[in-house]
Formats: structure tokens, sequence, C-alpha cells
């Protein structure tokens, strides 16, 4: 079956008075009916920019943009207009109307497509429902949470039937709870109603959370790609470490000494094999991450150790580590 | 001095200028308004930018502003004869009121539709709106309370200047004050006049912002 979205060497200048940004150099990345795609990257490196070219708020410089298989830059202003009601988009700051009540916000879109408005009272009222806001209907935006006004965006995304649901840092703006909650209904819609979900962020943990696939854009370019499990288990570039590791500059500390990261699977998360192991060689470890995340339905984490100066300890460590099936890996050579 | 037929003419004059006022403010939206919005539409960072329409409409307007109103009055004479079929009164005061005042209403709306969030622009893009949905619907809608704000400086503003026009005879408030009080030295009159415009111009300020807060959904 092919790819929902397919994005074929996308590249993006932005031409400012007298220097050149290129904000995107040479993107192909396909997305898949009903997957969950995470686009990550630090700010700054272009996922913005690529999540509004899939929509062509943003125009490529060069490359395509396939929708269903129909190049939009193919399209007349009109055909693109009509492609963009099946493409619904939400934002960092919601970017609802403020002066209209959340019920007629949901309805927007649909007064966009000339749906009766009766019809589009009575639709609304169920999205509403969906995002668990009826009782807010009445109200004014400013009157609403964060986390509420995302959920009204979601409701408003939702109106039109959407295939895609692009969400641009949607839960930037929320604090760990909220964010929590907005992802979990994303991935409520994902699976109830089939459709396609890409979220850009910078954050892993958002990815960690709901996403199937992520990629991870460095720079304008794409670094790395894969199901999140193959990139979180085993990142292979520089960029993707970063991310993975959460490296902070206070990192640069670690030079010089033996350090390693495991990485947790399904059959041994539930072992607790540092405790174990420290028993066993009777020397302390110094646990400098530890995180432990559900990614889709297994029990997946990962840890930087710091080991003990004595080569001997630390090697048997590391054996006895690598008996029990565990990723073993020294991370002193990633440290930038 | 204060018999019935003083009351009579002021009273009179006091609805000339509320007519002069308000026609023209009315007659100047309708003028105004499109090139507001097309100002801000045409604008490099607009939905349609166009230099050339921009770069005129900007120009006119700025002539336009720059001239002051007692001589746009008289340098447009001709153009009120044209139309109104005589240089003097209320109805021919009209012409050059609604031409003073739709750049600046221009300006008003320009100003007031840049303050929306860009944001809900792009979000009304990325659901397929049109240009008239989002000028109509989200831009105009959004800036709502702005704009009501600016036809209250706008009304304030031509009500000066149509009292201006009592100078080459324009009626309405502005007349008797110069004719009565100046002219004549009848200061009591000119303080009435004076005081009755002053309260004109609080009544509008008043029911403006009332309106305008009235129509403000962001603040609970």
């Amino acid at each position: 079956m092919e790819s929902i979205i397919q994005i074929q060497n996308v590249t993006k200048t932005f031409v400012g008075k007298d220097n050149q940004v290129e904000a995107l150099r040479g993107i192909t990345l396909e997305i898949e009916r009903g997957d969950i795609c995470g686009i990550i990257g630090m700010s700054g490196a272009g996922k913005s920019t690529l999540v509004r070219c899939l929509n062509f708020l943003e125009r490529p410089t060069t490359g395509t943009v396939l929708i269903e298989g129909r190049d939009l830059s193919a399209m007349s202003e009109k055909e693109l207009r009509q492609t963009r009601t099946g493409i619904a988009m939400i934002f960092q700051h919601f970017n609802l109307l403020m002066q209209r009540s959340v019920l007629d916000n949901v309805c927007f879109p649909m007064e966009i497509v000339g749906v009766k408005k009766t019809e589009a009272r009575k639709r609304a009222m169920e999205l509403l429902e969906i995002v668990g806001l009826a009782e807010k209907a009445k109200s004014y935006p400013a009157q609403l949470s964060g986390g509420q006004k995302q959920r009204v965006a979601i409701a408003r995304a939702l109106a039109n039937n959407p295939k895609i649901l692009l969400c641009d840092e949607a839960t930037s703006a929320l604090d760990p709870t909220t964010t929590k909650s907005i992802l979990q209904l994303l991935q409520q819609i994902n699976r109830d109603f089939g459709i396609t979900i890409v979220i850009i962020t910078h954050e892993m943990s958002v990815v960690q959370e709901i996403c199937s696939h992520v990629a991870i854009i460095d720079n304008g370019e794409l670094a790395e790609h894969g199901t999140v499990e193959e990139v979180f288990t085993s990142p292979r570039t520089s960029a993707a470490k970063k991310l993975v590791f959460m490296v902070n500059p206070q990192a640069g500390e670690m030079s010089g000494k033996r350090y390693i990261r495991i990485v947790f699977t399904e059959n041994s998360s539930f072992e607790p094999v540092i405790a174990n192991m420290v028993l066993e060689c009777k020397a302390p470890v110094n646990i400098l991450l530890a995180d432990t995340k559900d990614i889709g339905g297994i029990a997946h984490g990962q840890m930087i150790l710091q080991l003990p100066e004595d080569e001997a300890v630390a090697a048997r460590m590391i054996h006895y580590l690598k008996e029990r099936k565990l990723i073993v890996e020294e991370v002193d050579s990633y440290v930038e | 001095m204060w018999n019935k037929v003083m009351l009579t003419m002021l009273a009179e004059n006091l609805f000339i200028t509320l007519y002069m006022t308000l026609v023209s403010t009315a007659a100047a939206y309708v003028l105004g308004m499109p090139m507001g919005i097309a100002l801000v539409v045409t604008a490099k960072e607009g939905l349609k930018p166009n230099r050339v329409v921009y770069k005129i409409l900007d120009t006119v307007v700025n002539v336009v502003r720059s001239v002051p109103f007692l001589i746009l009055l008289i340098l447009v004479l001709p153009l009120t004869r044209a139309i109104v079929g005589k240089g003097y009164g209320p109805s021919a005061t009209v012409v050059p009121l609604v031409l003073a005042a739709a750049p600046f209403i221009a300006r008003m709306v320009e100003s007031s539709l840049l303050e929306v969030d860009k944001g809900v622009i792009e979000a009304a893009q990325s659901m397929g709106a049109n240009l008239r949905i989002i000028i109509f619907k989200v831009m105009l809608g959004e800036a709502r309370t702005s704009l009501v704000v600016g036809a209250t400086i706008v009304l304030g503003t031509v009500l000066g200047y149509s009292a201006m026009s009592g100078i080459v005879g324009g009626g309405g408030l502005g007349d008797i004050a110069i004719q009565y009080g100046y002219y004549r030295r009848q200061e009591d009159l000119m303080w009435v006049t004076v005081i009755l415009l002053v309260l004109l111009v609080q009544v509008m300020q008043f029911a403006g912002t009332k309106l305008s807060q009235k129509l403000d959904r962001r603040i609970r």
C-alpha cells in the first residue's frame, strides 16, 4: 500500500536581506497510513518548517510532497484548499478564535466547507463530547486552561473528518500531566478513527509515549528514521544519541572515566538487575540517568551508570549485565 | 438672549453636527475599510502580497492624511459643488469630511487587523479557508474590539473636523461658535456650543468603550 505522506527530496531555503537560511536540505521520508510518526529535533532543526510543507503553509523550494499520492505543488489554489480540509493541524499556542465560543470554534472548519449550521452544531457537540469538554461549549477560550484549549483545538481539527493530523509542538506549552492526557487523547483518536498523526516535538518523552515511528531532523537533514524501538534501542547518529541520552552540557564532566549505557528489554525490566549486581560485585555504582518507559506496550528503559575506578570490578559488572542479556555499551565516546 | 429662537437654533445645529459626523463617518468607512483591509492583505507579509497595489494605497493615504483639513475643505470645493450642487452647508461639508476621514480610517483598520494573531490566521489557512473567509470571519471577527475602539476615535476626529467647517459656513455647532461666538463676540453662546461639543465627545467615547467591552470575549 502506498504511503499516505511521501516527502521526496524536499528543500526549503529562506532568503533574507543579506543571508540565506537553508531550513531543510533534501528530506525524503514516507509516513504510512495509521502511523503516529514523531518528528523530533533540537529547536531550529527545521522540523516546524517540514510540517508546514506537508500542507503547503510553506511551499518547499524544491522537491515534492505527495498526500495520498497527489502532488501538492501541482494543485491549483482551490484544489490545495480542498486538500487542506483533509489535513488538520494543531499548534503549540492552540490558535483558537478568541472572540468565538468553544462551540463556534469547533464549527468554524465546517463553516469553511459549507456544512449547514444546525448540522455543524450537532457534530461540534459530539466532538466536544469526545474530547471531554461538552460542558464548556458555551465558554470562551480565554476562560479555559491550556490543556482545555488544546482539547478544543483537537475537536476543531477533527471536524471535517481529516485523514491526517499534524501536531506542531502541540504539548510544548503544557505541563507534564496535561501533556500526558493530551497525548493519550491523540492516541485514542489514532486508534478510533485511524487518523495518521504527525507529531513535531523536541521532547523524546513525547515520542516514547505514543509514537510508532520517529524521524530525527538535525540541521535541516533527516538524521535517522525508523520505528521508535529501533531508534531508541540503537541510535546510530550523534543527533539521535543526543536526543535519546538527553545529554546536557554538564555531561562533559563524565569524560575520562568509565560509563556505560544499559538498555532494558522486555525480559529483564522486572528483575532488580542493578541492585543484584551491586550485591554480587560488592561495589557501588553511580546512577547518572535512569529512565523507564512503556513504549507500545513493551516495557523499555535505559540507564547510564558510572562504574567503580577498579578496572577488574568494572569489567565484572559489564560481564554480569551482559550475562543477563542486557544491551551494554560504553558511552565515553559519544560526548561531544 | 436665551429665548426660544436661540434654543431652537442650538438644537437644530446640534442635530446638524450629529448628522454631518455620523453620515460622514459611515460613508468614510465604506471607503476606508476596504482600503485598510487591502493594505493588510497586499503588504509584504500579507496574505496576497502585491507591491504595486500596496504602494499606491500607502501613498494615497499618506498624502491625503498630510493635508490639513481646512486646506482640504477648500481644495475639494469644485468636487463638492459637482456632487452636492453647492459649496456650503451641512451636506456639502460631508464631502471633504469623507475624503479626510477615509484614509484615517484605512490606517485605523490596518492597525487593528495587524493586531490579529498570525497563528489564528495560519490555523484558518490550514483548514482550507479562502481569503474571503479569513478576512471576514477571522480578521474582522477577531479584531472587532479594536475596530470599535478605532471607530470611536474616528468619530471624535470627524466631529472636530465638522466643527472646523464652520469657518466656511458648513453648519452645525462649530458654525455657531464661529459666527456668533467669534465674529459677533457672543462669548456665552460660544461656550455653550463648546460645552455641547465636549458632551458629544464624552457620550461617543462612553458608548464606544462600553460597546467594545461588551463585544470582547477575551476577558472574563
